[in-house]
């Protein structure tokens, strides 16, 4: 039974999903990257304080446990993965850019823009506390994607695409509550193992061009 | 009937299975093999027998959980026609496996072998029975896939893989065209069901009809090999295992003959404008009239073979090209003739194009080469197949008493009886495509004097034909299955046509039969007795009574001749096989009438003794025939496509970033257009 009046709830979903989008903007603008992984993981915590939000507001039980698992697994499990593969393979700690900073947030700015714009006409239909959250929800995946474009080593691509999941599972949230809980299950498994993957595919490449630069891979042309 | 059906299709599906599952023994792997092919081959043949004569289609269906597809069979007569062709070729070729498969020992995977051929045949028969255009679409892609894997079954030769890569692209394409005639059904009629592209069909608007035809005419056109598509066949049926070459070029590419008559007559109603049967008259003279050319041209003895089948499809065609025009000019008695002639060569082709190829596979059994340059003087060493072959080349060559003579001789009346076409162009132009049957016929006959002559006769021109034996018994049943089957068919057409007629006579509405048996049944005419008529039965009465009385004046009056026994007189040398007339030089004669057409390359080199000038240390003789189609038609287009994939490589920088830029440029442009 709802316990705070819609608008109020509306309004704290709505904030938390501004710091999912700004924890994306620390992320384009962040040049170290053991502060990316940690960046990273704050989102997810900020992911599943939201999704704990809606399922509060909502009575909607097995958000609670999407929002526990994206706890354990975005929050701690993976970041961990990430720093350790970060370790073992002596990853600079210097991002290189594909694109420099000033110019990627801007370029992000625009984006949140599209954003807005692209899910404007569709809103007004949506009847769910959380509808805002769904522009928010397609900026983060649209940062996550243009990150991946951005940044040439592996593991900033890795964290790229598990912002864009992060996106995601917002945009899930907002438009719908969240998907059937064997979907969310499916999915987080998915993401451990992609996180998985990434991480051999990372030391692979490390050991084929002493790099984890990904431009190396274009050498692979005949 | 339907039981018959299902168990047809579970005696392949056995076929399949049994050969993988088996211990790898030799003699167990043969029999797993053969054994279900031959036990279901033969219940084909008794369904399509049945289905010929069985007066209700049977039908039947299961549905599936993809949308738009019903696993929906159905035994029409034409369907049950193509049954028992397949059938009956599938039963010889599978006798003849049992001998021919141990040449591959060791060198293939006998159980892979004998599980693709059982699909193969399953596949094929499937494709005839199909009654939902998804499902044919299924079953068609299957049918090219499993013979593209029995192509390369010797696939450590570079030749072989390279003959499977053609033939794969080449029957891809063609799929793409029928998958497109097949939409512009499905378009009109909402549905994939057979049932469906029937009656819509028709309501069809004008423009899209033409598009159906052409689209249908290529993508059947490319399977069956019609000039100048045909480009695949003499690489990748001379390469296959023999027995399946025979299934190729007998039955498989008969699918397409198959294919067209169901698109044309039943899909599209049998109405068509003049000019679609003249574009099939067209395509079946040029096509005989080439595919004899270039069979002369080869020495290579398999891809004479395939060449030979690109003409045979050519005179398919013109008897079904006829039969279209007769159609659209309502002479309905003319077009189920022209039909029935078109379907009388489809089995007749299957018949003894199978044999030849099982013929070739036993001279490649037992000489080890498909060089015709190397055989010579096989007919003692090998009788039975010489015996067979012979029948085989004699029915090719069109000459009574033998099936393709009677076949060829009904395109022929067919095609005489343009005159009753109220078109002037047409009646001039029908003649002319009869005219050059009439060379087709000529030719065809050199090639196979060339074929039987070089192979069989003289002297043994290398070891290998020196030391070649007979081939194992059931090669041997194989063959002379066939050749039986190529005799009856010649000497009983009395039995086939009413059966043919009632295949034809749903298209054009009637049944012609009573016109074309003569004299009680005991001669053909065509629709008019007046006109002409031919007794099979009769004229090989008399061939024997005169070959007969030939050989009773030479018995009777020969022996007033002193026999002496003496070596041929070679001009005071000894004969050697080296002065053997050769496959090259038998040919040379045509080659030099048509030499625009050959355009041959032709390089003689002498090298001379210091001495003189007078006597020839070397000479090396090479010759060429410029593949014309090679050079002016599929080159420019590969080049093209080369060009054009060059060109696309600039985007393709192998960069990761720059391929997810690709991807987020597109995703953001679509989601600003869904605005």
């Amino acid at each position: 039974m709802p316990l705070m009046t819609p608008p109020i709830g509306s309004q704290l979903v709505d904030l938390g999903s501004a710091l999912l989008l700004l924890t994306c903007f620390a992320i384009v603008a962040q040049r170290r990257l053991s502060a990316c992984v940690d960046l990273f993981a704050l989102q997810s915590v900020f992911l599943a304080l939201t999704a704990t939000l809606v399922a509060f507001l909502t009575g909607i039980h097995h958000i609670y446990i999407a929002a526990t698992l994206t706890i354990v697994i975005k929050a701690i499990v993976i970041p961990r993965i990430l720093k350790k593969v970060i370790e073992r393979l002596n990853v600079s700690r210097e991002l290189v850019m594909h694109i420099n900073v000033p110019a990627s947030l801007l370029i992000c700015g625009v984006l949140v823009m599209i954003a807005f714009l692209i899910t404007q006409p569709i809103i007004p239909f949506g009847h769910l506390l959380t509808r805002d959250s769904l522009a928010i929800a397609l900026a983060i995946v649209l940062i996550g994607f243009f990150t991946m474009i951005a940044r040439q080593k592996a593991v900033t691509q890795m964290i790229a695409f598990l912002v864009m999941e992060n996106g995601l599972f917002l945009g899930a949230t907002a438009a719908t509550y969240g998907m059937p809980l064997i979907v969310e299950l499916g999915v987080f498994f998915d993401v451990l193992v992609a996180a998985l993957i990434a991480g051999i595919y990372t030391n692979r490449l490390q050991d084929t061009f002493d790099s984890v630069d990904t431009a190396h891979l274009s050498e692979l042309k005949e | 009937m339907l039981n018959l059906l299902w168990i047809l299709l579970g005696g392949y599906a056995i076929g399949i299975l049994l050969p993988l599952c088996l211990p790898r023994r030799p003699k167990a792997q043969i029999i797993t093999t053969t054994a279900p092919a031959i036990v279901t081959t033969s219940a084909g043949v008794v369904v399509g027998l049945l289905g010929l004569t069985s007066s209700e289609p049977a039908t039947g269906s299961l549905a599936s959980t993809i949308p738009l597809l019903t696993f929906a069979i159905r035994l029409d007569p034409l369907a049950a026609f193509f049954v028992l062709t397949i059938s009956l070729v599938g039963l010889a070729a599978s006798i003849y496996a049992i001998g021919y498969i141990r040449h591959f020992d060791g060198r293939a995977s006998v159980p892979t072998l004998g599980s693709l051929f059982n699909g193969f045949l399953l596949s094929m028969t499937l494709v005839v029975l199909a009654d939902n255009g998804f499902f044919f679409l299924m079953v068609w892609e299957l049918m090219s896939l499993l013979s593209y894997f029995l192509v390369v079954t010797e696939h450590e030769k570079a030749e072989v893989r390279y003959a499977g890569l053609f033939y794969l692209i080449m029957t891809h394409v063609g799929t793409a065209f029928i998958v497109l005639a097949f939409l512009i059904f499905f378009q009109a009629g909402g549905s994939f069901a057979f049932e469906a592209f029937r009656h819509p069909a028709q309501t069809l608007p004008e423009g899209m009809k033409t598009i159906a035809f052409l689209m249908a005419l290529i993508g059947f056109g490319t399977k069956a090999g019609i000039v100048p598509l045909h480009v695949w066949l003499p690489h990748a049926h001379p390469v296959a295992p023999s027995h399946i070459s025979a299934l190729m070029s007998g039955v498989m590419i008969k699918t397409a003959i198959y294919a067209l008559i169901r698109v044309y007559f039943d899909f599209l109603g049998g109405q068509f404008p003049w000019w679609w049967g003249f574009v099939v008259l067209v395509i079946g003279a040029v096509s005989a009239l080439l595919g004899v050319m270039y069979a002369l041209m080869e020495h290579d003895l398999k891809s004479l073979l395939a060449y030979h089948s690109v003409e045979n499809i050519g005179i398919i065609l013109l008897g079904i090209g006829a039969g279209m025009m007769f159609q659209t000019y309502e002479l309905k008695e003319f077009a189920a003739l022209g039909l029935l002639a078109g379907l009388y060569h489809t089995i007749n082709h299957a018949m003894f194009k199978a044999l030849l190829f099982l013929g070739a596979g036993s001279l490649l059994y037992a000489t080890h080469t498909r060089n015709m340059e190397e055989y010579g003087g096989l007919l003692r060493r090998m009788p039975w197949t010489g015996a067979c072959f012979l029948i085989g080349a004699v029915s090719i060559a069109a000459l009574p008493p033998t099936n393709g003579f009677v076949s060829e001789w009904l395109v022929f009346q067919s095609l005489f009886l343009s005159f009753h076409i109220p078109d002037t162009f047409l009646k001039l132009m029908l003649p002319l495509a009869a005219a050059m049957l009439a060379l087709t016929g000529a030719l065809a006959l050199a090639c196979f004097a060339k074929a039987f002559g070089i192979s069989f006769l003289a002297l043994p021109r290398s070891t290998h034909a020196r030391h070649a034996g007979e081939v194992p018994i059931p090669m041997r049943i194989g063959m002379a299955l066939l050749a039986t089957v190529c005799v009856a068919l010649g000497l009983g057409p009395m039995v086939v046509v009413p059966l043919l007629d009632r295949v034809v006579a749903p298209f054009t509405g009637v049944s012609i039969e009573g016109q074309v048996l003569a004299l009680d049944g005991w001669a053909l005419a065509t629709v008019n007795v007046e006109f002409s008529s031919l007794s099979p039965p009769i004229l090989a009465m008399l061939l024997t009574v005169l070959s007969m009385l030939g050989l009773g004046i030479v018995a009777a009056f020969g022996g007033l001749v002193r026999r002496r026994y003496y070596k041929t007189w070679g001009c005071g040398i000894n004969l050697t096989p080296r002065m053997e007339y050769t496959a090259t030089g038998f040919v040379q004669p045509i080659k030099r009438v048509f030499s625009s057409i050959y355009q041959p390359t032709v390089k003689l080199e002498t090298e001379f003794l210091q001495e003189s000038q007078y006597f020839a240390k070397r000479r090396r003789f090479e010759f060429h025939v410029e593949p014309i189609f090679q050079k002016y038609l599929y080159d420019p287009v590969l080049a093209f496509v080369t060009a054009l994939a060059g060109r696309l490589r600039v985007i393709q920088a192998g960069s990761l970033h720059l391929y997810l830029a690709y991807i987020f440029v597109t995703l953001i442009v679509l989601l600003l257009f869904a605005v």
